[in-house]
């Protein structure tokens, strides 16, 4: 239960390839980062079986099958415009198997809040160019800057060196981040006090030091962890049947007469 | 997270879709693990064995004091009444564990058998599942089987005799036990009788019990011409027979709110004594309203230890 590694998938996810000018890197993608791989599922309280979503339609209050939906766009409240899904299809961008790098920028002058995912570049077939590329990355410190498309959406992206791989991180557009500056609680800040700040500074430079991720542990998770663990060794953890209907009344009795037993 | 974790959660999901056992949560309030709870057991009234088990559920408080330490027989009657039932008096196959059960020899059957034994509430209800329908139990208890603490009258009419003559015998019968000093209990058999039952202190063997029976029979016979006391005249129709055989090691008696195993799942329900008069319909005690009695006439049962002039 110690050991803590997120692996990389055995299968790359995307294949293309690298293009700057008219250089091409043949490369492969594998996925990098993972949301909370932890979750839980739902199960109905009174006989533990798992829960499943269905889309059921609201007028007729009917399960409705996948071939029977599509895609509405809410123009006002509860009107919609309609979209087949070929119609939507035709209208996806073209993947272009492309990572199109534009222009080669300072890493760190790239603010971490515009990254969003990212994923692990490995050559294919030839590593020649790869391993080029990387180097060149890794001595002078440089990002390429540019775009990939993914599935139905063209994201912008950075290729930098990262532990002796190529890594791309998609990053999220301008308009997708909200100003903080805009906050009103932040628009009359007080200056402060050159006491104060001196105070300030003397804290942060105590407590300074390098940053180390595996620091940081989910309290939540840990617990939730040695709780599975305590289930599995036996305890209360009990796969079930539906209790039907006249089941239910016995309990009710059950429940009852334990009671008045308990009572004499 | 660990692949470890990873792993058991996967596990724990399959084993939610892969484990069709007979579990649910009713089963947590007891160790008994249920079966075919929907399978119907009484057809012309539509009883499922759910109803059966909900009906022993109920009575517990009321039958558990009296079936305390007694070795029983079962009727048991898988397919629900109709089809062939079985009497049982060894333990079933697959008896759980914690099942109380007393070994010993028994003359009927010329060897030794293994007695179920009902001391809680789970055995009562594992005895349900089995659909044992007739709980049947022995007028003494197993730390000295051979003195019996009760004295069983059973009162049986032959037709065309009916109720009427059976209720007539039944009074008699309770005012010669009063003019000897003796409380008396009465229940319905559960099908065309009365059973009248004397609780005794544990001082007399099952001759000397039999004998008493027999001879209170022999003295109704002679005070009703339609009371018969003697196995060879049971035959004899318009009779009422007052069965004194059953005061008899290893003989059992059905127990107080047993259902019986006949198509109306009438029970076997004690009275009260001012219960016993003409209009009394026997057969209308059933597992429906048994429940709905609102008190146990037979509760003080055990309170005092009569003495028998043998």
């Amino acid at each position: 239960m110690e050991e803590q590694n997120v692996h990389i998938p055995k299968r790359p996810f995307w294949s293309g390839t690298v293009t700057i000018g008219l250089v091409s890197v043949p490369v492969k993608l594998y996925t990098m980062t993972f949301d909370k791989a932890f979750s839980f599922r739902f199960l109905h309280k009174q006989d533990g079986q798992p829960l499943k979503y269905q889309k059921v339609c609201v007028k007729e209050n009917k399960v409705v099958p996948w071939e029977d939906t599509v895609k509405g766009y809410e123009v006002t409240k509860n009107h919609f415009i309609v979209f087949e899904k070929e119609e939507l299809r035709a209208a996806e961008p073209q993947s272009s198997q492309k990572i199109r790098i534009d222009k080669f920028v300072d890493y760190l002058s790239v603010d971490p809040i515009y990254f969003e995912k990212s994923y692990a570049l490995t050559p294919d077939k030839n590593d020649e160019a790869y391993s080029l590329l990387l180097t060149a990355l890794q001595t002078m410190q440089k990002a390429g800057a540019g775009k990939i498309t993914l599935r139905t959406k063209e994201y912008p992206v950075l290729l930098h060196a990262y532990k002796g791989a190529l890594v791309l991180t998609t990053l999220r557009y301008a308009y997708e981040i909200a100003d903080p500056g805009s906050l009103e609680e932040l628009k009359e800040l007080k200056e402060p006090e050159k006491k104060e700040l001196d105070l300030a500074k003397k804290i942060v430079a105590d407590l300074s030091g390098d940053f180390d991720i595996t620091e940081y542990k989910d309290g939540y998770e840990e617990r939730i962890r040695q709780l599975i663990s305590k289930k599995m060794k036996g305890e209360t953890i009990v796969a079930e049947r539906p209790v039907k209907e006249e089941a239910k009344e016995l309990m009710v009795a059950l429940q009852e007469t334990l009671k008045q037993l308990k009572e004499k | 997270m660990s692949n470890i974790v990873r792993l058991a959660i996967r596990n724990l999901n399959r084993q939610h879709d892969e484990w069709r056992m007979e579990m649910s949560y009713v089963e947590r309030l007891t160790r008994v693990e249920f079966t075919n709870l929907s399978k119907v057991l009484y057809p012309e009234k539509r009883i499922t064995k759910a109803k059966v088990i909900e009906y022993y559920v109920k009575m517990a408080p009321r039958m558990l004091g009296i079936l305390a330490d007694r070795p029983m027989v079962l009727t048991r009657f898988p397919d629900g009444v109709g089809s062939e039932g079985f009497y049982e008096k060894d333990l079933p196959l697959g008896t759980p564990s914690w099942v109380q059960r007393f070994k010993t020899y028994s003359e009927a059957a010329q060897r030794e058998i293994n007695y179920v034994v009902c001391n809680d509430l789970d055995t009562l209800i594992w005895l349900a599942n089995l659909a044992a329908l007739e709980l049947h139990m022995t007028l003494s208890k197993t730390d000295e089987l051979e003195k019996p603490d009760l004295v069983l009258f059973d009162v049986d009419p032959r037709p065309p005799a009916d109720v009427y003559n059976v209720i007539d015998v039944t009074l008699l019968l309770k005012e010669r036990l009063e003019a000897l000093g003796l409380r008396s209990y009465v229940k319905t058999s559960g099908k065309k009788g009365l059973h009248v039952v004397v609780p005794i202190a544990r001082e007399y063997s099952f001759s000397q019990t039999r004998e008493f029976v027999h001879q209170i029979a022999k003295y109704l016979s002679k005070e009703s011409s339609t009371v018969v006391s003697e196995f060879s005249k049971v035959k004899e129709p318009r009779t009422v027979y007052v069965d004194y055989l059953q005061n008899s090691h290893g003989r059992t008696m059905i127990c107080p709110y047993s259902l019986r195993a006949v198509p109306q799942a009438t029970v076997s329900m004690p009275l009260s004594w001012h219960d016993v008069k003409k209009g009394l319909k026997p057969e209308k005690f059933t597992l429906f309203n048994a429940v709905e009695s609102p008190s146990n006439p037979w509760e003080r049962l055990f309170e005092d230890k009569q003495k028998l002039k043998v």
